[in-house]
């Protein structure tokens, strides 16, 4: 039969667990960044890095096997993609030279920044992406950079192709970057070449599609539209991007009569799902942001 | 199980391995849109060999092991993992199962309760951004693959907790083979 100590001790050992959860969460949200779990999770961040690091590069074969069954089953669509890809192209080979002189003259008109990504006054640190999160509801990496390098919160961070992110917690060796499909992220951006400003939020559960949020209707915005950073960020983490890192480029726009604003929906330059390596943009002097068009949110 | 240090030098191991695993060595590659999670397995096979304590216990620890190391909000894992656990230990209590094939329907239906639970708590928190229809689809290709992996992964769970374990289910399953039919009449049936 059941004894009933027993019954009472599991179900207030269910309850105690529970209990320090909740208390955990709460604290959690109450306190700022430099309160106890924050301490403490920064603390064994910087602990739990070698393993991940060595547990990583060892087992990297293993992970590369299970992504070449994902990449595989990708193949065939991504074929039939590109080759309708190949005859657009084709199609807009013709009009490229009238499209490269117009594009010289906006260039000037707009000061576009033709560095591939790299704005002026940042030192770019190389890292190494050691962790990823597991879920959906958090998008961040692991770096092996961390303030020994160099590298501070609220940097950016961008990856082959485009901005990635931006670095949310720093400790010796090691940085954790929010990337910009994580919920809590929003960049002010600038559609190319018309110059509408927008805010780049992520559509959780898929990385490869971002909304540029809050365009007013007046300001049309094209398909193939290339989306840069423009220069100050608007969210309720308070960061900071240089002007004119790519982002994506404006693969659909959906245009609601009711609604105020219309909905872009972008492809990220960078490939977030599979990073290995991404590249800090260090500062290098407060004169140096100003020049390169840091603004203050 | 019996609370020995090296009953809970075995349980760490599991969840450090687990959590490491997850972080590190899956990754960030997908299949099908998803990837397997080794965390709520672990979780599910320790429960389901040990009970409900052992398993609440080993929700909540590899729960905070999991939060300290992604960087996410401290107690969420810890919450969800812990009613998992219990909830799969209770199972185990109450019905005391011993098929063969028992992870792959435990490991499955444990995946469902974390993923749906996790999901649940983070849109309590206020996910400040639109959620994709395409996170269902990552969730239940979570919920497949982790039932495809699910044997082994308890395979391995049960090697490692095996000489911590009081009752093997397993075992159970082997003692409840039919009796045998040779011996005399009288004593057919008694093992003797």
């Amino acid at each position: 039969m059941f004894d009933k100590k027993v019954v009472r001790r599991r179900r207030a050992t269910l309850a105690a667990f529970i209990g320090l959860s909740l208390v955990m969460l709460t604290a959690y949200f109450g306190e700022s960044g430099s309160g106890v779990f924050h301490t403490f999770q920064r603390g064994a961040q910087e602990a739990l890095a070698p393993l991940e690091t060595g547990t990583g590069r060892a087992l990297k074969p293993f992970r590369d096997l299970f992504g070449w069954f994902g990449d595989t089953l990708d193949a065939k669509d991504e074929n039939d993609r590109l080759k309708g890809e190949v005859e657009a192209l084709r199609k807009r080979l013709g009009e490229s030279d009238t499209a490269t002189r117009e594009a010289r003259e906006l260039r000037g008109l707009v000061r576009l920044a033709r560095d591939d990504g790299f704005p002026q006054g940042t030192a770019p640190v190389a890292a190494r992406v050691i962790a990823h999160s597991p879920t959906v509801w958090y998008s961040t990496v692991k770096i092996d950079k961390g303030s020994g390098d160099g590298i501070k919160e609220d940097q950016p961070v961008i990856a082959a192709g485009g901005l990635a992110g931006k670095v949310t917690r720093v400790t010796g060796g090691t940085s954790e970057v929010t990337l910009i499909t994580d919920a809590s992220s929003a960049v002010s951006a600038q559609v190319m070449p018309d110059g509408a400003n927008g805010i780049v939020k992520p559509e959780l559960g898929e990385p490869e599609d971002l909304l540029l949020d809050f365009i007013q209707k007046g300001r049309r915005v094209t398909k193939g539209a290339t989306v840069v950073t423009s220069g100050f960020t608007s969210s309720k983490v308070e960061s900071r991007f240089p002007k004119g890192i790519p982002i994506g480029r404006v693969s659909r726009v959906d245009l609601d009569e009711v609604e105020l604003y219309q909905r872009v929906h972008l492809e990220p330059f960078a490939d977030l799902r599979r990073i290995d390596f991404v590249q800090v943009l260090t500062s290098k002097g407060r004169g140096a942001q100003e020049q390169a068009g840091v603004l203050t949110p | 199980m019996t609370a020995t240090p090296g009953a809970f030098a075995r349980l760490a191991l599991i969840a450090v391995l687990a959590v490491i695993l997850q972080l590190s060595a899956l990754g960030p590659d997908r299949l099908f849109g998803g990837r397997p999670d080794l965390v709520v397995l672990a979780v599910a096979a320790v429960a389901i060999y040990a009970g409900s304590f052992p398993g609440a216990a080993m929700g909540f620890g590899t729960g905070f092991l999991l939060d300290l190391a992604v960087g996410g909000t401290m107690g969420v894992s810890s919450l969800v993992l812990s009613a998992v656990g219990y909830a799969v230990g209770r199972y185990r209590e109450v019905r005391d199962p011993a098929h063969g094939l028992l992870p792959i329907p435990v490991g499955a239906l444990a995946t469902l309760g974390w993923v749906a639970a996790f999901a649940a708590v983070s849109f309590m928190l206020d996910v400040g951004a639109s959620v994709s229809p395409l996170v269902l689809r990552d969730m239940l290709v979570t919920i497949a693959l982790n039932t495809v992996i699910a044997v082994p992964v308890f395979a391995l769970c049960r090697r490692l907790l095996r000489p911590a374990l009081r009752v093997d289910p397993l075992d159970l399953r082997r003692k409840r083979q039919a009796p045998r039919e040779t011996g005399p009449l009288g004593l057919r049936g008694l093992e003797i």
